[in-house]
């Protein structure tokens, strides 16, 4: 089918939609009144039953914590393939010598650029630290915080030039921080299974409302949370970061020997 | 270990053996994840036929972090989320198991230089499979269905041949949609019921009646798990994947994958919606038509295809249409036809995907007509195809014919008669096909000749015993008399619905004529005796069924935007059929 | 209005399908599939909201005090690593398709179907 006969098509298949569209958005109820039970009771029952005030890491962490076991080995899998993915053309050995687009000028990296990125590499991942840590209190969590961290490896890249950022990030040690946050979540999640409990139930001591301890299981949850994602997230840097390298079967012209 | 940790040790078993296996990849000998990825799976298997005859005495339910709907102090709220085992649920996810076990050791000396990240991946495919059929909450199924199909994405595009990236990128973005579709869907359902809980939904389902927000609701989850039980229009990505994903994991997509998105569907009409007339009359009406039209649609264009596994991929989605059209028949007894239609399905697809993959690292090809004569010097193999074939078509043997029984035993006569055709096309594409390649009978090249094809092969040199022995087995399996299944048969089908409920009588077998066979064997005669048009009048008719089958080819046309705009024609369809 | 975020969303998922089904470039139709996304982030965070309700973070207001919905919360980040997830596999898928075929145009891949060396 040509794009126009899709429009086409489309087009009639709204004429039919909108109408349940707009029957539907006027039955629920209007923008700003409260809709779901289950939210109203989340929030009057689990600051005292966990002693956190974070409502959102509480559902994420606890009440529904093996949603969050999912949706973190679903990050896993996608990272994974595309490890694979592009990893598998390439082949695991990387070239330092980057991608060269003909016709631009390569500029060297002031030093202005270095200084400011090393500040800011290091703030930055202290503060994702921090965002994880005080997931329980304040808006945050070990999701936020491990972006934050990866994000801050970027950073790193763009101070220091590849070859040194390619010499500090080492592809075994990402996976090995993914896999082991992985792991250390569905350790959480048997432990109490081996004690007779129910799967993820909160068997620590629960810690003070408002304090940076707080919430039992949750904390190493969150932990294990920010491991996996920052090791994820930076597993996909690497990976990208490897795709604007000379493949390594271009001749280098340094080879000549016999 | 109270009697209940079996259901997350199902999950967090597979699950924990991935992160583990992903995260020593590097330091690991290469035979170490092959031997550990076939014992969770057959490990996982064990425990969940546990669980199924844990089930018979009455549902086993664990309720995650201690959350039990008496948790939240208030009738109707249910905070946590629940596993829960029935017989149904328990034996699909036995079965997916063993599938994944079989799989593994047929995918034996397929991956070598990767480290372990092919196992990996399909363990986590396994896990999501697994919770997907034990949960019971419904953003709960999202998140298994959701990591099911990441899984599904990158197994597709592992071969990084051209097609394998092409057909893994149509569906992955087929699938993204239809998961967007499942999110909204999610989010007027809890806006509706304020629960996330399959069991309090139901009730209260039943206590407001029909309501626009709880159809529109069902049909935005209805069409995800349509999409991707691959039923018209919504099974367009279906062939692009498994024509291009690696045997093995073939495999799993067409055995086990696509049966799930259906029992899906079935345990949220058993579960949430049986007292909403609105939905139960789309379930009756629409549903139906759609199995229908997918089955005869997926039947011809199974007969028409000359590449093995894309004609799978086609004959996949034909029984897809038969089961939902069981499905949506509402009775007890055609739930157990489905349930049993989807195992023995599941077994003897799986069985011919492994064949093919044979094929293609023995003869490097997929393609019947390439194949022509290729066949001698696998005997084995051969028989075991015929034998595909003839199970697909109607053999009055097995599971399969049990299943069919059941099926038509609560059906009207136009919707038997559909099936019987569509069972006939798909068992006699098979059967041409194993007869060119391992009888050297053909007769003319009919509207295959024109049917999409590619020239592949995969990795030559792997212990033929062992690919031949999984095939082997799983076709055992199916020839499995119905009689020996009825009890759990009965109980699951009754018990999908309510926990406590008595299992099911079942129709005993009778004596019939095996009219599916016969149609798979006229079709079959057909093609084997074609010969060139010579006179005006078959230069003519050849002309129209050229033509009929170039205009089907054409809708499947390969094209993501075409794939795109038919899921809303879907969408559409269903909003019709409300309004009308 | 408090009908205008159902209708944003719905808006965002007709805008984000017409990028899909007109797309001429992988890349974009993988933006576009973000729009679509949105989408439903727009909805699922309508549903929860609950008006003169602070946030659901009850460091600086005690517990007990009004707060929106924070399990539609929960969900929409659960929906964005969703996408994230996705995202990142098809921008991989598009890396390897962009090398093997030199083009991206969505109108040209065509599996199991033998590339046409004029453009459609």
């Amino acid at each position: 089918m040509t794009p126009r006969s899709r429009l086409v098509l489309l087009a009639l298949a709204a004429l039919i939609l909108v109408p349940a569209i707009v029957r539907i958005a006027l039955v629920l109820p209007g923008f700003g009144a409260p809709t779901a039970l289950y939210g109203q009771t989340v929030n009057a029952l689990l600051p005292d039953l966990r002693h956190v005030t974070n409502m959102v890491a509480a559902v994420n962490f606890d009440v529904r914590g093996i949603d969050t076991l999912g949706e973190e080995f679903m990050l896993l899998c996608a990272v994974t393939g595309a490890t694979v993915l592009l990893r598998g053309a390439r082949g695991e050995r990387g070239n330092l010598r980057a991608g060269h687009i003909s016709g631009r000028p390569v500029l060297a990296r002031a030093d202005a650029t270095t200084l400011v990125c090393r500040i800011a590499a290091s703030v930055t991942m202290l503060f994702g630290i921090s965002v994880a840590l005080h997931g329980m209190t304040t808006p945050g969590g070990g999701f936020q915080g491990g972006v934050i961290a990866a994000s801050g490896l970027l950073l790193l890249y763009l101070g220091e030039g590849y070859a040194v950022w390619r010499a500090l990030m080492r592809g075994p040690i990402l996976a090995l921080l993914e896999g082991g946050g992985a792991l250390l979540f569905v350790l959480c999640a048997a432990g109490p299974l081996v004690a007779g409990r129910p799967a993820l139930e909160n068997v620590l001591p629960l810690g003070d409302l408002k304090d940076l301890y707080s919430g039992g299981l949750m904390v190493g949850v969150n932990a294990a949370v920010a491991l996996a994602v920052a090791g994820g997230f930076g597993l996909l840097l690497l990976e990208f970061m490897e795709e604007t390298r000379v493949p390594a079967d271009d001749p280098a012209p340094e080879e000549a020997e016999p | 270990m109270s009697p209940d940790a079996i259901l997350p040790v199902a999950v967090l078993l597979p699950l924990g053996v991935a992160a583990l296996l992903l995260g020593l990849a590097h330091w690991l000998p290469t035979q170490l994840p092959k031997l550990v990825a076939i014992v969770t799976a057959l490990a996982v298997c064990g425990l969940c036929i546990l669980l199924i005859r844990q089930s018979l005495d009455g549902p086993v339910i664990h309720w995650f972090g201690g959350w039990t709907p008496d948790a939240s102090h208030r009738p109707d709220v249910v905070l946590g989320i629940g596993f829960q085992a029935d017989p149904a649920s328990a034996a699909l996810a036995a079965f997916c198991a063993f599938l994944f076990g079989a799989a593994f050791v047929f995918a034996w000396g397929y991956f070598d230089a990767e480290h372990a990240h092919f196992h990996v991946l399909m363990l986590l495919f396994l896990a999501a499979m697994v919770g997907f059929c034990l949960t019971r909450d419904l953003f709960n199924l999202f998140v298994w269905f959701e990591l099911m199909s990441v899984a599904a994405f990158a197994l597709t595009a592992y071969p990084l041949g051209r097609s394998a990236l092409e057909g893994a990128f149509h569906f992955t973005v087929t699938h993204a949609l239809a998961s967007f579709l499942m999110l909204a869907g999610t989010g007027l359902l809890y806006a509706g019921t304020s629960t996330l809980d399959f069991a309090a939904m139901g009730l209260i389902v039943a206590r407001l009646g029909s309501d626009p927000v709880l159809t529109g609701g069902f049909v935005l989850v209805a069409s995800a798990l349509l999409t991707k039980a691959a039923i018209l229009p919504f099974h367009l990505w279906l062939a692009d994947a498994h024509a291009v994903a690696p045997s093995p994991v073939s495999v799993i997509f067409s055995g086990a994958m696509v049966s799930l998105g259906l029992f899906g569907l079935a345990k949220l009409v058993a579960q949430v919606f049986p007292a909403d007339p609105h939905v139960m009359g789309l379930v009756h009406g629409l549903l139906l038509w759609l199995g229908l039209g997918t089955a005869l649609v997926g039947g011809l264009m199974a007969y028409a295809q000359r590449h093995l596994k894309r004609m799978l991929a086609f004959s996949t989605v034909a029984h897809l249409g038969i089961m939902l059209s069981a499905l949506a028949a509402g009775t007890g007894t055609g739930t157990a036809g489905f349930l049993l239609y989807a195992i023995g399905h599941g077994l003897v697809k799986g069985a011919l995907f492994m064949l093919t993959g044979i094929l293609l690292a023995q003869r490097r090809s997929a393609d019947e007509i390439v194949l022509y004569r290729q066949g001698p010097g696998l005997w084995a193999p051969g028989l075991a195809m015929i034998a595909g074939g003839l199970l697909l078509g109607g053999l009055p043997l097995g599971l399969m014919h049990g299943a069919t029984h059941l099926m038509h035993d609560s059906a009207a006569l136009p919707v038997t008669l559909v099936v019987t055709v569509a069972t006939a096309l798909t068992g006699a594409a098979v059967l041409r096909a194993a007869s060119r390649i391992f009888l050297g009978w053909s007769g003319a090249p009919g509207p295959e000749l024109l049917a999409p094809t590619e020239r592949e092969h995969e990795k030559p040199d792997r212990p033929i015993w062992l690919m031949a022995l999984p095939p082997l087995v799983l076709l055992t399996i199916t020839l499995t008399p119905f009689e020996a299944v009825a009890p759990v048969l009965g109980a699951a089908a009754a018990r999908l619905s309510q926990p406590d409920a008595m299992p099911l009588p079942l129709p005993p077998m009778r004596r019939e004529c095996p009219v599916a066979l016969l149609l798979t064997g006229l079709l079959f005669l057909f093609a084997h005796l074609r010969r060139r048009p010579l006179t005006s009048s078959a230069r003519a008719l050849v002309r129209v069924e050229r033509w009929s089958f170039g205009a089907l080819q054409a809708l499947h046309s390969g094209l993501i935007g075409d794939y795109v705009t038919w899921m809303i024609v879907g969408l559409a369809v269903f909003a019709a059929a409300r309004i009308g | 209005m408090s009908l205008l975020p159902w209708f944003v969303a719905a808006w965002l998922f007709a805008v984000g399908l017409y990028g899909i089904v007109t797309s001429r470039h992988c890349v974009h139709l993988i933006g576009c599939l973000t729009v679509c996304q949105s989408a439903t982030y727009v909805l699922l965070l309508g549903l929860g909201f609950v008006r003169g309700a602070g946030p659901p973070v009850f460091y600086d207001h005690p517990p007990g005090m009004p707060a929106v919905d924070p399990v539609v919360q929960a969900l929409v980040l659960t929906d964005i690593v969703v996408g994230a997830a996705v995202s990142a596999l098809l921008l991989a898928i598009a890396i390897q398709v962009q090398r093997r075929r030199c083009t991206l145009d969505p109108q040209a891949l065509r599996p199991l179907r033998p590339s046409k060396r004029t453009a459609e």
